[in-house]
């Protein structure tokens, strides 16, 4: 499956670009695509960060389904 | 009846103006059933870093996100407190320091339900609105990550 993956402050940052396509030969859910994405940058590691799936914060049992939009969010500083 | 309430657009370039806020109070003139009016105005703080001293914030989000949690505030905002209007607006690009950036503007019948409202739709704000800034620093190009607290 592929999903579209969109970064945002600090994060996109560290993976170097705003989006791009996740490509995986599993079903994911939101842990297993939390896991897959640590490996993928390490760095991430030592970052806050929540996931939402298509604009809702998501827990690490939710499913992503094929047409998912997924973006990793940093802290929040709004106001 | 339950009323309806449409998603508004939150987001201004660049600082809020003294101007545009002075202008959403005269525009209440009309609706004469409003005792009370609270306004929050969140303004960009010189704060010190190790780095030096804040500049500016520049601020980025992710929009449509942002535009529905706008809105569930919204909504909860009025189903818990007697609100005859609300309005929100934040800031996205570079304000500078002694700017405003937020601006969260509660009308109702009595001075509580304003009091109230406004401290909750800022806090929700702060909590669930995915919006990110860059505290920029001296004249450099130095910057560091924002975070609430």
């Amino acid at each position: 499956m592929s999903v579209h993956v969109m970064y945002y402050g600090m994060l996109a940052e560290i993976t170097g670009h705003a989006n791009e396509l996740w490509i995986s030969d599993e079903n994911l859910t939101v842990g297993k695509f939390r896991s897959q994405i640590l490996e993928k940058y390490p760095a991430l590691r030592e970052k806050k960060f929540k996931v939402a799936v298509n604009q809702k914060i998501a827990e690490d049992f939710a499913p992503i389904d094929p047409s998912a939009e997924i973006a990793l969010l940093p802290p929040f500083a709004g106001g | 009846m339950e009323k309806i309430h449409k998603p508004k657009k939150v987001f201004v370039q660049g600082p809020i103006s003294p101007e545009f806020v002075s202008k959403s109070i005269a525009s209440h003139h009309s609706k004469t059933g409003i005792g009370a009016h609270a306004i929050f105005l969140g303004q960009i703080r010189a704060d010190q870093k190790e780095s030096g001293t804040v500049t500016a914030i520049e601020y980025s989000a992710y929009e449509e996100m942002a535009e529905h949690a706008f809105h569930e505030i919204r909504e909860k905002a009025f189903a818990r407190f007697e609100l005859t209007c609300m309005h929100i607006y934040h800031s996205l690009g570079t304000v500078p320091v002694g700017e405003i950036s937020l601006f969260v503007f509660v009308s109702s019948p009595h001075r509580r339900a304003a009091f109230e409202a406004s401290e909750f739709v800022v806090e929700e704000i702060k909590a669930n609105v995915p919006v990110f800034g860059k505290e920029l620093i001296g004249e450099n190009g130095a910057y560091v990550w924002k975070e609430n607290s």
